[in-house]
């Protein structure tokens, strides 16, 4: 559905841009048209700048827009935006993880019957591989590789649609259990970290392996 | 004037600054979801698209430039294309038409603007890009002007526009062409 065909002879190349600009802008585009146009002013920095001028001469028309009251999306945004680290799972790792380990051991024998099957996940890298179950509510992790050597933990991850990856906590120990509602085709991944984990929100050392969570039946 | 405060916020956010980024959404979710809502027709996708502007806003903020543009239709430009985006994206968007007329006030909108309701005369007089907007405007046909206000507000794509102008789409495309290229020169005087 391109629209060369459309344009007199007497446009210029330059008024063709123009008018793309001002349609895109305004909206009336469709189908490929409007996905050329957008991608267009992507990566094409003279077309973008068309672009911006055109915003600028509407721009009086926003004035049809009301306000009208608006839902509190904060929480909602700074959660996607700055996920929060983990610290509680953490310390649960730390300091409790053998009375929480035989309380899971405890929850799993009373809840055994209704669980779902669980799903293998393997984390593989270059050099590393995780292996995990998930049932759903939790991943089990028996460590396939040393601990992580001195000063130094690994951390898992899980990185969904928004590509901004959430601590999901710290994998010691041989066998590791990281609670977490995770929904299928989500990425896992494990990177090295200086230890007690990241110090901000985002991972900081080389990822060593990565997995796409199958779904759970 | 409310808008310097957008703008200055704006500017703090662009150097990640999260309690402007806070006050930052108090002082334009209202108009945002305004636009939202007008562009998509329906309150239901208005918060997930809500909030994917405002973390396109947070990542972007600092590409916003104060000297070409004030904050607020930065932020008004960021909802609009998301919404058109999504728009044009659903499945009946490739048949072109859309069932509903989506008016939050159940008007037809091209009506709206057509008579000046609109209220783009108002509250901007003192603002001279407004002024001349609504100059320039004036000099376009009443009905090519509010085949061009009507595209502008509501997201209304060429066929829709020829559905409701009932004109074909290649005479609507012409309107649309010579309007636009009318109001550039009277607005870049």
């Amino acid at each position: 559905m391109t629209q060369s065909g459309d344009h007199t002879p007497e446009e210029t190349p330059e008024q063709r841009d123009d008018l793309l600009a001002a349609e895109y802008v305004l909206g009336v585009l469709t189908g490929a048209d409007w996905r050329a146009a957008a991608e267009r002013a992507q990566v094409d920095g003279a077309f973008a700048a068309l672009v911006a001028q055109w915003e600028e001469r509407l721009a009086g028309l926003n004035e049809a827009y009301a306000a009208v009251p608006a839902a509190d999306l904060m929480p909602q945004i700074e959660a996607r935006l700055f996920p929060a680290p983990t610290r509680a799972r953490r310390r649960w790792f730390t300091g409790f993880a053998a009375a929480a380990l035989s309380a899971s051991v405890v929850l799993a024998v009373v809840l055994w019957p209704q669980a779902p099957a669980p799903v293998q996940v393997q984390l593989v890298g270059e050099d590393a591989r995780f292996v995990a179950d998930y049932d759903g509510a939790a991943l089990e992790f028996a460590l396939a590789l040393d601990a992580a050597g001195e000063g130094r933990d690994y951390e898992l991850w899980a990185i969904g649609d928004d590509g901004v990856p959430r601590s999901l906590g710290l994998l010691r120990g041989p066998v590791t259990r990281v609670e977490a509602e995770l929904l299928a085709g989500v990425t896992l991944a494990v990177s090295l970290e200086p230890a007690g984990g990241a110090p901000g929100d985002l991972p900081t050392g080389p990822v060593l392996a990565t997995a796409v969570l199958p779904s759970v039946n | 004037m409310p808008d310097d405060i957008i703008t200055e916020l704006l500017l703090r956010v662009a150097r990640q600054d999260r309690a402007a980024f806070r006050q930052l959404y108090s002082e334009a979710a209202p108009k945002l979801t305004g636009v939202l809502l007008r562009i998509l027709g329906n309150r239901a996708e208005v918060d997930d698209a809500m909030q994917d502007v405002f973390i396109k806003v947070w990542q972007r903020a600092a590409s916003f430039q104060p000297d070409k543009g004030r904050g607020i239709s930065w932020m008004i430009a960021v909802a609009r294309n998301h919404a058109l985006d999504q728009l044009r994206r659903r499945p009946a968007a490739a048949g072109m038409f859309r069932a509903e007329a989506r008016d939050a006030e159940g008007q037809d909108p091209l009506e709206q603007v057509a008579d000046g309701a609109i209220g783009v005369e108002q509250g901007m007089i003192a603002q001279g890009e407004a002024r001349r907007v609504v100059d320039c405007f004036a000099t376009l046909e009443e009905e090519r002007s509010a085949a061009v206000k009507g595209a502008y507000i509501e997201g209304l794509s060429y066929q829709e526009l020829a559905e409701r102008f009932e004109v074909p789409l290649n005479t609507m495309r012409t309107w649309l062409r010579r309007s636009l290229m009318r109001l550039k020169e009277c607005m870049d005087q």
